[in-house]
């Protein structure tokens, strides 16, 4: 029961790294209709910047909220400089173009610091506490806890602000926003800028764990966009809870179905998705889609 | 310019400039030099892989970013065919048919969803296949790798090596540029081509979108196993790490670059596949995924059609400078997973039905 436990609170916290960067692929999408691939390399970028400062000599809280700052003005100079001209074009396109930044991006960072696995220090501290006779990390608490509020200050940020609702409002019908006055092209940057901090904060909390390297977060993101696809591209809560299942789920797994191992965990997600497509095509939380001509 | 493409145009022209074609490429391999025919072999590899991404991409434009897995499952059941001493021609039947199989099954999942979510599946691909390969290593060697040797020159041909290699993979892409440019031409192309334009439109015509999109995958996988066939006939060895993400990302871009929905782009795509990174790996190995990112994001810009589009802008804007003021001179806006020549095809394809009918009638 006890290593069941950890087990769990465990793949909660890596749960939640995936709810994060899942999050920031749903907020592109509803406000700019894309998939971006180039989230996780973005977020790798992100943590390089809060290394390079934290190399500075600058303490590790600083250095992060400075590289959360920084994540939102590259995302929205992205957004205006690239994303622009491909938007409300062929999506297809818009998704090669997004391959296209993750490989620039990567290569950003792998020509800045190189391929060597840069040890990253960790914002928590590495100790563990015993609850209900189980040994858990505070680290895994504590990323699951930090997630789980900035996921609320989102949700309120959204449903409570002037600016939430008029990202909504892009989001929903951009044409019409534009006609009420929205500046539709500011509130996208700001869209994407969001994104970017969100996968910063996913990035500098893995990063300690996992090591930096420009393909850190490579698989992160594939269990992200099993998370969107479970949970469903019109639903945020979907997602989160998606990518919390993924994590405990794989965490499990691992340990006891000898046959998936650590080394095949990434394989849960998608035969949970091969088994969900055949059953309920339009996701576990999203809704039916009508085209019309 | 027009003088040349109207000369083009002539039926017994194109004929022998095909001959003259022919024969530089069966000559060139006992003239050149060995590290030539070897860059040209893996040429070939790569762009029967980008060809076969073409067809799900380019033609019916469905991204696809695990191509590199089906590469790397011929390679492996191709290695494994061979160390069992199967038939060679049983080998590269099994190293087209598994992959194209495993395919089928992954599209017939994948293609529920819209099209965004087949990239966002296949690029599980790679990741779910590396760690795979390494497990199944009855089979694969694990992080070894396997090699197998089955393309030395046999003694009566008195070729070296790679000549041997090099005919080997001239046969097999000849033979798989040949098929896919009468399939993408035929009824199968005009259909992915509607489904690439407007799924609603083309289940009104009474073309399933599903079945069409499943089709492409599938034969997209037949295509990626005959070039990881061709992978271990040139390369004799492969790993885990042929089938890795970064390489799935490379095809997709070379694809791209070379011109998405065209068959010459492929081949121009595969020279970049192999061109690009010798080239930026001898200046330095960092440079690689950055130079392959700002180039795949500057064709996309100036050049969305491809590289293969290049002589037609040039003449455009030649055109232009010459004439200033027809109207005809305006760029159209077109995406790279939308190309004239299916456009043409599609065309083409009505007015022969159109044709057909005045003709019952």
């Amino acid at each position: 029961m006890g290593t069941f436990i950890q087990l769990v609170v465990d793949g909660l916290a890596t749960g939640s790294i995936y709810a994060a960067l899942a999050l920031a692929i749903v907020l592109v999408n509803q406000a700019t209709g894309l998939i971006n691939f180039a989230q996780g390399g973005m977020a790798v970028l992100s943590a390089y910047i809060a290394y390079a400062f934290t190399r500075l000599g600058l303490p590790l809280i600083l250095a992060i909220l400075i590289a959360v700052v920084v994540s939102f003005l590259i995302g929205a100079v992205i957004e205006r400089f690239l994303i622009r001209r491909f938007e409300g074009g062929d999506p297809d396109t818009a998704v090669v173009v997004t391959i296209g930044l993750l490989a620039l991006v990567t290569g950003i960072c792998a020509v800045r610091w190189g391929y060597n696995n840069l040890a990253f220090p960790s914002l928590f501290p590495l100790t563990s506490v015993e609850i209900l006779g189980a040994v858990v990390s505070v680290r895994s608490l504590a990323t699951t806890v930090t997630i789980v509020a900035i996921m609320v200050a989102l949700q309120v940020l959204f449903l409570r602000t002037k600016l939430g609702l008029a990202l909504r409002a892009v989001a929903d019908n951009p044409s019409s926003a534009a006609l009420s006055g929205l500046p539709v092209g500011r509130l996208l940057m700001v869209g994407w800028g969001f994104a970017a901090s969100l996968g910063a904060i996913a990035g500098v909390l893995v990063a300690p764990q996992l090591t930096l390297t420009p393909g850190m977060l490579d698989t992160a993101l594939v269990y992200a966009l099993a998370a969107v696809i479970l949970g469903g591209l019109s639903s945020p809560i979907g997602c989160v809870v998606a990518a919390s299942a993924i994590g405990v789920l794989e965490n499990l797994a691992a340990v006891y179905v000898p046959l998936v191992g650590h080394d095949l965990k990434i394989a849960v997600p998608f035969v949970l998705i091969f088994v969900i497509l055949v059953i309920r095509p339009q996701g576990l939380f999203g809704r039916k889609v009508v085209v019309r001509v | 310019m027009r003088t040349i493409s109207a000369v083009l145009a002539n039926r017994s022209v194109r004929a022998s400039l095909i001959a003259v074609v022919a024969i530089a490429l069966i000559v060139a391999p006992l003239i050149l030099p060995a590290f030539t025919n070897q860059t040209l072999v893996r040429i070939g590899v790569y762009a029967v892989a980008i060809l076969g991404l073409n067809i799900v991409m380019g033609y019916t434009g469905q991204v696809n970013l695990g191509q590199i897995f089906f590469v790397g499952l011929g390679a492996y059941v191709a290695a494994y065919g061979v160390n069992h001493d199967w038939n060679i021609l049983l080998v590269f039947v099994a190293a087209c048919v598994i992959p194209g199989i495993v395919g089928l099954f992954v599209a017939l999942a994948a293609a529920r969803l819209g099209g965004l979510a087949i990239a966002m599946v296949t690029i599980a691909l790679p990741i779910v296949g590396v760690p795979l390969a390494k497990r199944l290593d009855e089979f694969t060697g694990g992080s070894q790798g396997t090699s197998a040797r089955f393309t030395d020159a046999p003694d009566w041909s008195g070729l070296y090596n790679d000549q041997w290699q090099f005919y080997i993979v001239l046969l097999v892409t000849a033979a798989a540029f040949l098929l896919a440019r009468n399939l993408v031409r035929g009824r199968y192309g005009r259909s992915f081509g509607v489904v690439r334009e407007n799924e609603a439109v083309a289940a009104s015509m009474g073309i399933s979108p599903y079945r069409t999109k499943v089709l492409a995958f599938t034969v997209a996988s037949i295509f990626g196993g005959a070039s990881g066939f061709l992978y271990l006939a040139a390369v004799q060895y492969t790993s885990p790490e042929t089938l890795s993400f970064g390489h799935s990302i490379s095809l997709v871009a070379a694809m791209v670059i070379g011109g998405a929905g065209s068959i010459t782009g492929a081949l121009i795509g595969g020279a970049y596949y192999v061109f690009v990174p010798q080239l930026t790996n001898a200046i330095d190995p960092n440079l690689t995924a950055i130079s392959q990112g700002a180039i795949l994001l500057a064709v996309l810009f100036l050049l969305p059609q491809g590289l293969v589009s290049l002589p037609r802008v040039i003449r455009r804007l030649a055109r232009r400078r010459t004439a200033p003021s027809t109207p005809s001179g305006k760029p159209p806006q077109n995406s790279p997973v939308h190309h004239p020549t299916t456009e043409a095809a599609v065309r083409e394809g009505l007015e022969t039905q159109r044709g057909k009918i005045d003709h019952e009638d």
